[in-house]
């Protein structure tokens, strides 16, 4: 078997294990958002502010679903382990 | 999925490259400078139509910078903006066909780098080299390495968070066009155009090109404020 | 010629020299031809707002003074007024009380002068009349008497009976 062709498949692998990631930011976000709107619901005067602390906090929150989408994304489109293999 | 195009190689050091990103970032900062100077021609005492608009703006930013990062920092609104308006213009180019700016990362870690240079900088400045020196060791000196590495990461996670938000949207959005013209022709392969790649991408393009955009410029702008100010303070 | 294309993620010192004076770039721009301009603006028209209050609130001190000066001269004026009135009025009494005085003073004049020429016009009368009595009497007497008598005896004897009588 092609060696790169094994590495390339794990990677891909890899990739869709990183992707597990995103469970995090998805359960953090729902909880922040949630939240957000019981205070709303107990301020609704301060609804732009809690608004936007909350996408803040949310953009916050999302970014280590990000980093495991770059290293996703890393491993499929800019893989350094292939190289190896060249 | 391919990176940003390279155009030419100026040919010293090895060859430094002209690549896609470059270009939209020149056209990016070309836009800016027809919109800045279309918006501040031919102003009144009476402000009408655009020069409300841009005054507005203006006024609102300065708002949120000495709001955010403290009294005396109104010399950063100019930067600020600067930043806000490549990041949102940067990602909005996408919306006419080119390639977004802030979908590679040498652009989005750049920009953070600079910030990280701010930071550094307002907090000698204000606390002087000796007290930013001990702020390093700030509860034990064990703790140096732990500070100097959440002092690096700093600009990689906003530049990742940027970087990644806009290129996920990119990845998505070429997947979909390709899925959808691999559909096309398997149901409909008698037609010309791969026709189902006609409106449904737009709903998505709602959400990662403009939506994402305004959110990833916005956030980028308020972090560098926050990174700033808290420096300053 | 093939296309060439950079890797999805790469990190390059050129590519980043290039965005950082890229943004070093559009910051001047952004505060050249932006901020720049609209500020001055703002603070053009602030300089001028400002200027307009000061001009407003000096305008209003000066009406003020105004005011009270008018104030001041409109209650003078009526107190000069009040006293012209009083003193026209005290000077029309005196007038009048002056000219009652004098038609009261000519009034008795003219009576008194009427009087007295009542009397002088009486004792007139009174002496004609005695005349008349003495010559008559006279007369009388030589009638009666048809005597000639030296009439001036008589005439003396019946004055001095006259006088004796009246």
């Amino acid at each position: 078997m092609d060696p790169r062709a094994f590495v390339a498949g794990m990677s891909a692998l890899g990739a869709g294990c990183a992707m597990i990631a995103g469970l995090g930011p998805g359960i953090g976000e729902g909880y922040v958002a949630g939240q957000a709107c019981a205070a709303i619901g107990r301020q609704p005067e301060c609804q732009s502010d809690v608004t936007r602390t909350m996408i803040l906090g949310i953009a916050m929150a999302e970014s280590t679903g990000i980093y495991a989408l770059v290293i996703a994304l890393i491993l499929i489109f800019a893989n350094p382990l292939v190289s190896f293999y060249n | 999925m391919n990176g940003p195009q390279v155009y030419f190689e100026i040919p010293v050091l090895g060859g430094l490259p002209i690549t896609e990103s470059m270009r939209n970032q020149w056209f990016v900062m070309l836009l800016i400078l027809c919109l800045c100077v279309f918006l501040t021609r031919n102003l009144q005492k009476i402000p009408t139509g655009k020069q409300a608009l841009a005054e507005k703006a203006v006024v609102m930013l300065t708002n949120l910078v000495d709001s955010t990062m403290g009294e005396g920092c109104r010399h950063y609104a100019p930067f600020v903006a600067a930043i806000m308006m490549s990041s949102l213009f940067g990602s909005l180019i996408s919306v006419i066909g080119l390639r977004p700016t802030t979908a590679d990362l040498n652009t989005t870690l750049g920009w953070a780098l600079i910030v990280f240079f701010l930071i550094h900088y307002s907090n000698i400045k204000f606390h002087g080299l000796k007290a930013y020196l001990k702020g390093y060791l700030d509860p034990i000196f064990i703790m140096a390495p732990l500070n100097v590495l959440s002092e690096i990461a700093t600009p990689i996670s906003m530049s990742f968070r940027h970087f990644g938000n806009m290129a996920g949207g990119l990845v998505i959005t070429t997947l979909l066009l390709s899925g959808l013209a691999a559909f096309s022709n398997a149901i409909l392969g008698f037609l010309p155009v791969p026709l189902l790649q006609i409106g449904i991408p737009g709903v998505l393009s709602l959400y990662f090109d403009l939506f994402t955009a305004a959110m990833q410029a916005f956030i980028f702008s308020m972090l560098t404020m926050a990174y700033v100010g808290n420096a300053r303070s | 010629m093939e296309a060439i294309f950079q890797s999805f993620v790469t990190i390059g010192w050129w590519e980043l020299c290039v965005t950082i004076c890229n943004l070093l770039i559009t910051f001047l721009i952004v505060k050249k031809f932006l901020f720049g301009p609209i500020n001055k603006m703002l603070e053009a028209r602030e300089n001028e707002v400002r200027e307009l209050y000061a001009t407003a609130e000096a305008d209003r001190t000066a009406a003020e003074t105004m005011k009270r000066d008018y104030t001041a001269s409109i209650a003078n004026a009526k107190d000069e007024a009040a006293q012209i009135t009083a003193n026209a009025t005290k000077r029309a009494t005196a007038r009048s009380e002056e000219i009652l005085a004098d038609a009261n003073r000519q009034a008795s004049d003219m009576v008194r002068k009427a009087e007295e020429s009542i009397e002088l016009e009486k004792k007139k009368t009174l002496n004609e009349i005695k005349d008349e009595i003495a010559g008559l009497s006279v007369m009388i007497a030589s009638k009666v008497v048809e005597k000639e008598i030296n009439e001036a005896d008589h005439k003396r004897m019946i004055e001095d009976f006259i006088s004796k009588v009246g």
